[in-house]
């Protein structure tokens, strides 16, 4: 994958309207969203279709990103998850996609150290480990999986408006230890 | 990343459960309202997506379907680009002179008898014959070349070719039919190596191809491929 400074440097081109710095964009990141919507919406159909509208998003936004101070993968992975889960939460009954979703949710981590540094990784990874075990638990699959408050407070078998006020508090929590 | 420390934690909470995607819809219109004009909630905002990001690093990357990419494309910029240029591209302007030349090329080259350098060939044929496409592949180059010599897209929709490999999950597409009686197409590396045992189909899409990156209309015509005698 490529480095930081060369994907700002494309994003700064496709601004500018380059056909071919989008071309070598979508190579360069296509693999990586692509696993940011399946993760999301366990469906290859839904992931195809996600994907498009990442691309024409990045296309028509270009202009906006050096001024929203995001760094150019967080821009890109956070843009993805946004459209996956607009799609999961538009969807009218839930997936059953079941046997897809397990194939598709094998953890493992693939190599890409030069995006996301290993200290940053560590940092929210040493934060979550101070939360309880289900609250952490929470909080990524929201965040992985784009659960939504009914799907965790079904899966933890608590209230809906208890499990909001975990995961508020949870957030707090991460916060102050993140500013630490 | 510079933490801001003077946001009350309503706001930070707030701001997290936003990007977390997880915001009830009342409050989500809110909390958008509040985003477009305080640049502070959107600093927060930004900060939380910096922070979670490293929990993405797990995700493995998934090459998408090699037809999203000329989809996008397509939205994009209108008429999809060719990936190789066609030979006569280069020297000989004007599509006038392209579509003489295809007519002629047709003279020359019956439309039953092989071409010479192709390893593979299929014929597409629909049950009743109304489709009937001529398919000779050569796995070097990944030309495809194709002559509908029965049969057209409907009106206002178009038709998609599909490769169906041996054992796959699902049709992969290899791009659309043109107009013209020929069409020409080029297969991605990895396709060139699947051809043996592998099936070509063609169905029937909105204009413009699929949108979805798996077959959405009727599958009109299919044909086995096989290698060339």
């Amino acid at each position: 994958m490529a480095t930081r400074d060369e994907i700002e440097e494309l994003i700064a081109r496709v601004k500018l309207r380059d056909r071919q710095a989008f071309s070598t964009l979508y190579a360069e990141t296509s693999a990586k969203l692509y696993g940011v919507c399946l993760r999301v919406l366990k469906n290859r159909a839904e992931a195809d279709e996600a994907l498009q509208d990442v691309y024409v998003r990045i296309w028509n936004k270009a202009d906006a990103y050096s001024a929203n101070g995001y760094s150019p993968m967080t821009w890109l992975i956070t843009m993805a998850r946004n459209i996956a889960i607009d799609k999961l939460r538009a969807r009218k009954a839930p997936s059953s996609g079941i046997e897809e979703a397990a194939n598709l949710a094998s953890p493992g981590l693939t190599p890409e150290g030069e995006v996301i540094a290993a200290s940053e990784r560590q940092r929210i990874m040493d934060c979550l480990e101070e939360l309880e075990a289900d609250r952490a638990g929470a909080v990524r699959g929201a965040y992985l999986d784009g659960d939504s408050y009914k799907d965790l407070a079904e899966r933890y078998g608590v209230p809906l408006n208890t499990m909001r006020t975990w995961l508020r508090r949870s957030l707090l929590s991460l916060r102050d230890c993140l500013t630490r | 990343m510079t933490a801001a420390t003077d946001h009350n934690d309503d706001d930070v909470a707030l701001a997290g459960e936003y990007v977390l995607g997880l915001l009830p819809a009342d409050d989500l219109r809110g909390f958008e309202l509040r985003l477009r004009d305080s640049s502070d909630m959107r600093r927060l905002v930004v900060e939380w997506d910096e922070y979670f990001i490293p929990l993405a690093a797990e995700i493995p990357e998934v090459a998408p379907p090699p037809a999203i990419q000329a989809r996008v494309e397509r939205r994009l910029f209108g008429a999809p680009r060719r990936r190789w240029p066609l030979p006569w591209q280069g020297t000989l302007a004007g599509g006038l002179i392209a579509a003489a030349l295809i007519v002629g090329l047709m003279f020359l080259t019956p439309p039953d008898q092989p071409d010479a350098l192709a390893t593979h060939t299929a014929q597409i044929a629909a049950e009743d014959r109304s489709l009937l496409i001529a398919a000779t592949l050569d796995d070097d180059t990944g030309e495809i070349r194709l002559h509908r010599t029965e049969g057209a897209a409907r009106a206002g929709r178009s038709l998609e070719l599909w490769l169906i490999p041996e054992g796959a999950d699902g049709p992969i597409s290899l791009g659309l039919l043109g107009d013209d009686e020929v069409t020409v197409l080029t297969l991605a590396p990895e396709q060139r190596a699947a051809l043996q045992g592998a099936v070509l189909a063609v169905s029937d899409e909105p204009e413009g191809g699929s949108p979805t990156g798996a077959p959405t209309g009727e599958v009109l015509a299919v044909g086995e491929i096989s290698p060339a005698a």
